[in-house]
């Protein structure tokens, strides 16, 4: 029998938001935002703080090459996966657990582009852009990663 | 010539998030942080080894860019901007 292999066509057009913000965010209103006749799938990853038993998280970027990077991130991805619209939003400053740390929405007219182009940007996110979170516990404070 | 340093999470806390250096003209990345380490002996002792060689978990940009080990003599120009930061770990 044979298979088709799903198109990743690129996507120049693809609609895009990416914010480095202290403000929180509504994931459904991106969720509605990304919603669109030629998409098919929605697929959202939303971060938060766990509770590892610290008081607060506190998160810090380079801001002008923090954005530059998810630009890059966000161009790969839409062309790389066909996708037609990705959000990226990661939240800096001072966080409580349960707080949303970062949320990714992308859109694609079929579900394995949108969760395949999804995880990508995490991973990528995750591995490049300069952003860092550090852990506050009531006896002290660690740099994640390091 | 003047080159700004922005430091970034553990290293931010070392040097403060800005700084402006005074080097001399042509001076290398390698410079640079030579200068930052005199200047500052508890960054000196985070992102050196015994031998004096950067550790591996110090991450450089120049001007936005990443910066790789083999970069290390490469000059800097007056006004360039040079970050300093470990290992990311936002998302």
């Amino acid at each position: 029998m044979e298979t088709r292999s799903p198109s990743f066509r690129p996507c120049p057009g693809a609609e895009t938001l990416i914010e480095i913000t202290e403000d929180d965010f509504c994931p459904q209103e991106i969720i509605e935002r990304a919603k669109s006749t030629a998409a098919g799938a929605v697929v959202t990853f939303l971060g938060t703080v766990r509770d590892d038993g610290l008081r607060e998280m506190v998160v810090e970027a380079y801001p002008e090459a923090a954005l530059a990077e998810l630009d890059k991130i966000c161009n790969e991805a839409a062309d790389r996966f066909g996708l037609t619209s990705v959000y990226i939003i990661h939240r800096l400053g001072r966080l409580a657990v349960g707080d949303n740390i970062v949320l990714i929405v992308v859109s694609a007219a079929h579900r394995r582009e949108a969760f395949g182009g999804c995880s990508f940007i995490l991973e990528e996110l995750k591995s490049r852009v300069p952003i860092w979170k550090k852990e506050i516990f009531d006896g002290g404070e660690r740099w994640v990663g390091t | 010539m003047k080159i700004k340093v922005r430091a970034f999470a553990s290293f931010r806390e070392m040097l403060g998030s800005e700084l402006e250096l005074d080097l001399p003209d042509e001076s290398s990345v390698q410079e640079l942080l030579d200068a930052l380490a005199s200047l500052n002996p508890r960054f000196c002792s985070e992102a050196f080894d015994r031998s004096g060689l950067l550790k591996d978990y110090v991450l450089l940009m120049k001007n936005r860019k990443r910066l790789d080990r083999d970069s290390m003599n490469q000059a800097l120009e007056d006004g360039d901007e040079v970050a300093v930061f470990p290992p990311v770990s936002g998302g």
